[in-house]
């Protein structure tokens, strides 16, 4: 132990004999700490804000189907018990919110043009809390009830549609039997979302009165739950299927949007693959260091040998010099990265290349997420690879025959 | 869209009833409509379709019965002979030999044009609506060389599957329908059918020809004239079947 110490002692003085060699290395190792720490958590913020909008428009993140709907989401696939039924089951069962609706393709007319939507026929108090459509910040208004007449279009579709609060346009879908179900409704909100995609897939109208329309009477197409987080839906996922039988499929958010479900485990191998490349870039400059501080003490390191130092001391101190100088890399680099992400938290506005993230589902403001499981990733990864990195040219300077490395010139 | 009852119009146009007397908005669409209604109808037609830079026309035959029943079959051009549409209540089939199938109109087509023309297959399946849908006022009477012309403004219902503000129907008392105008919910006009040519024919006074046009774009036309038609055949329940439309039996 004494002798870690006279290591570490010895090692850190050394660093500071060429300090200027070594405040090149540190900015070095600090600049790229900084840039994987930085890029995960933009990354990071781009994936997470993805996973969050999809789940919001999915939404719910236990959701039962028939078990055909995934495949085929006709007004045929409809769930096999009524809703009072759903109900009864479900309302006593202390979900954080559960809400069931009516969900079908259909087709919107206006006057002027036609487009294919995703009616949702949703009882708007159920939903409030985890709908994507802000109910508050709808022009006009949001839907009042689950018998409302009205329909809320998102604001790109009405302007696609040449319509507005105050118009009527036509809603045609398919009642079970394959004829026509299709009604008018007159526009009462308009709701904005953060991608114009999902602006231009959704109406709302009321549950009761999709169901009138489409002659379904008392039944829906999906149940939807919601928990507590995300990324652990397992304990509402067991909830959801103690209550149902195998009449009906129950599926995590990850089955209904794979994309999203894949995204999600996809951007943890992304941040150790990118912290790697980050760090190969950065081992050579530490290796390279570490080279040229043994070669210009051959000499010294000579000495220490002849006196008496254990070739396995040599090793001790050169892998300590590198350590210090990785750890205080990291130091350097974890705080710049925090101070920059932590201004930009509140968001970057990237408006200009809205079109370009939006084809990828990304919305136009990025808020970077600054998980301290990525940081220590990347600090851990950083002193373990350094270590190997060190490692040869700490050998190296521990192999050397005294005698030939005091008269080396 | 909602010329429910104009397609029948046109295939069937107007019985010549006598003048009778003053009778409220709604009675003058119903009786417009009734007069077709129960009828059974056989007409040759040609129709064409104008655009700025090209025009083709096709010659059809046409069978109605009772409402909603009617089978319109391709006659020229040579390669779309057979083509044909089935219609029954609110729904429509049509059928192509080239591909040898029948297909069922799904409701996301219906809003589509029917047969590249100006009117949407919408328009050429539903017939019976324009009467409970609406509800319907005399704007205006007014007579023209000798009949009396109504101008009746037809207002869909709240909850009618119709995208228009207002729909104005100038009849006349004879029940020639000589034109019918779509407003849009502003109140603009967007499109016209108009009766260009009426004729006695088939012993009934008809629009011969009608022409569709849309107001913004008044250079693309549909027309339609009426060849020859004959009223009150025997026509069997089995022409309008999904074998027949695929299999003409003559």
């Amino acid at each position: 132990m004494r002798m870690f110490f006279v290591l570490s002692r010895l090692a850190w003085r050394y660093l500071w004999r060429n300090h200027r060699r070594t405040i090149v290395m540190l900015s070095a190792i600090a600049v790229g700490t900084w840039a994987m720490i930085f890029m995960t958590a933009l990354t990071r913020g781009m994936v997470d804000q993805m996973i969050v909008d999809g789940i919001s428009v999915i939404p719910g993140h236990v959701q039962i189907h028939d078990p055909e709907y995934l495949d085929d989401p006709s007004v045929n696939n409809r769930v096999a018990f009524s809703d009072t039924e759903i109900a009864a089951r479900f309302s006593d069962a202390g979900f954080t919110a559960w809400a069931s609706r009516v969900r079908v393709p259909a087709v919107v007319t206006s006057e002027r043009e036609s487009r294919g939507v995703t009616l949702l026929g949703i009882d708007p108090a159920a939903e409030k809390s985890f709908s994507f459509v802000d109910y508050d910040n709808v022009d006009g208004r949001f839907l009042e009830g689950p018998d409302d007449k009205g329909i809320v279009l998102g604001a790109k579709l009405a302007e696609t549609l040449e319509t507005r609060v105050g118009k009527r346009v036509v809603l045609m879908s398919q009642d079970p039997d394959n004829e026509i179900a299709d009604r008018g409704f007159r526009v009462v909100g308009l709701f904005h979302a953060e991608m114009e995609a999902t602006e231009e897939s959704y109406t709302f109208v009321g549950k009761h009165t999709a169901q009138n329309m489409l002659r379904i009477g008392d039944t829906v197409t999906e149940v939807v739950f919601l928990g507590d987080d995300y990324r652990d839906v397992e304990p509402v996922y067991n909830k959801v299927v103690g209550l149902v039988d195998d009449s009906v499929r129950v599926s995590r958010w990850t089955e209904v949007d794979t994309y999203l479900g894949t995204m999600m485990g996809m951007m943890d191998g992304f941040m150790l693959i990118w912290v790697i490349v980050i760090f190969l870039a950065l081992s050579f400059g530490l290796v390279n260091t570490l080279v040229m501080a043994v070669f210009e003490r051959i000499r010294e390191i000579g000495l220490m040998l002849a006196l008496g130092m254990k070739p396995s001391s040599i090793l001790g101190q050169i892998l300590i010099e590198s350590m210090m100088l990785l750890a205080v890399g990291l130091v350097i680099g974890d705080f710049l990265a925090w101070a920059t992400i932590k201004p930009l938290e509140s968001g970057i506005d990237i408006s200009v290349v809205a079109k370009g993230m939006e084809m990828f589902g990304a919305a136009s403001v990025l808020y970077p997420n600054l998980d301290i499981n990525d940081v220590i990733l990347s600090n851990v990864v950083v002193m373990i690879l350094g270590f190997f990195a060190s490692l040869s040219p700490a050998w190296r300077a521990s192999r050397y025959e005294p005698v030939e490395a005091i008269t080396k010139v | 869209m909602n010329h429910r009852f104009l397609f029948p119009l046109l295939l069937l146009a107007m019985p010549v009833v006598s003048a009778g007397e003053e009778r409220d908005a709604t009675q003058i669409v119903r009786d417009a409509v009734n007069h077709w209604r129960g009828l059974t109808s056989y007409t040759e037609m040609t129709m064409v379709i104008h655009r700025p830079d090209w025009e083709r026309s096709m010659t059809m035959q046409a069978w109605t019965k009772g409402d909603d029943r009617s089978l319109v079959r391709v006659m020229e051009p040579k390669k779309d002979r057979g083509n044909g549409t089935l219609t029954d209540d609110n729904s429509m089939w049509t059928f192509s030999p080239k591909i040898n199938r029948v297909i069922k109109v799904p409701s996301s087509m219906m809003g589509q044009s029917w047969m590249g023309s100006d009117f949407s297959n919408k328009d050429i399946s539903r017939a019976d609506d324009i009467i409970d849908q609406y509800a319907h006022t005399i704007l205006a009477t007014s007579e023209e060389d000798g009949i009396t012309v109504y101008r009746i403004e037809s207002i869909p219902n709240e909850d009618a599957a119709v995208v228009w503000g207002s729909e104005v129907l100038t009849i006349r008392d004879d029940h020639v329908v000589l034109e019918h105008a779509f407003f849009d919910q502003d109140g603009e006009l967007v499109k016209t059918l108009k009766s260009l040519e009426i004729a006695e024919m088939g012993g009934r006074t008809i629009a011969k020809r009608q022409r569709m046009v849309k107001t913004d774009v008044p250079d693309e036309w549909t027309e339609i004239a009426v060849n020859d038609v004959q009223y009150e055949l025997d026509l069997k329940d089995s022409v309008f079947t999904l074998s027949n439309l695929r299999n003409p039996r003559d």
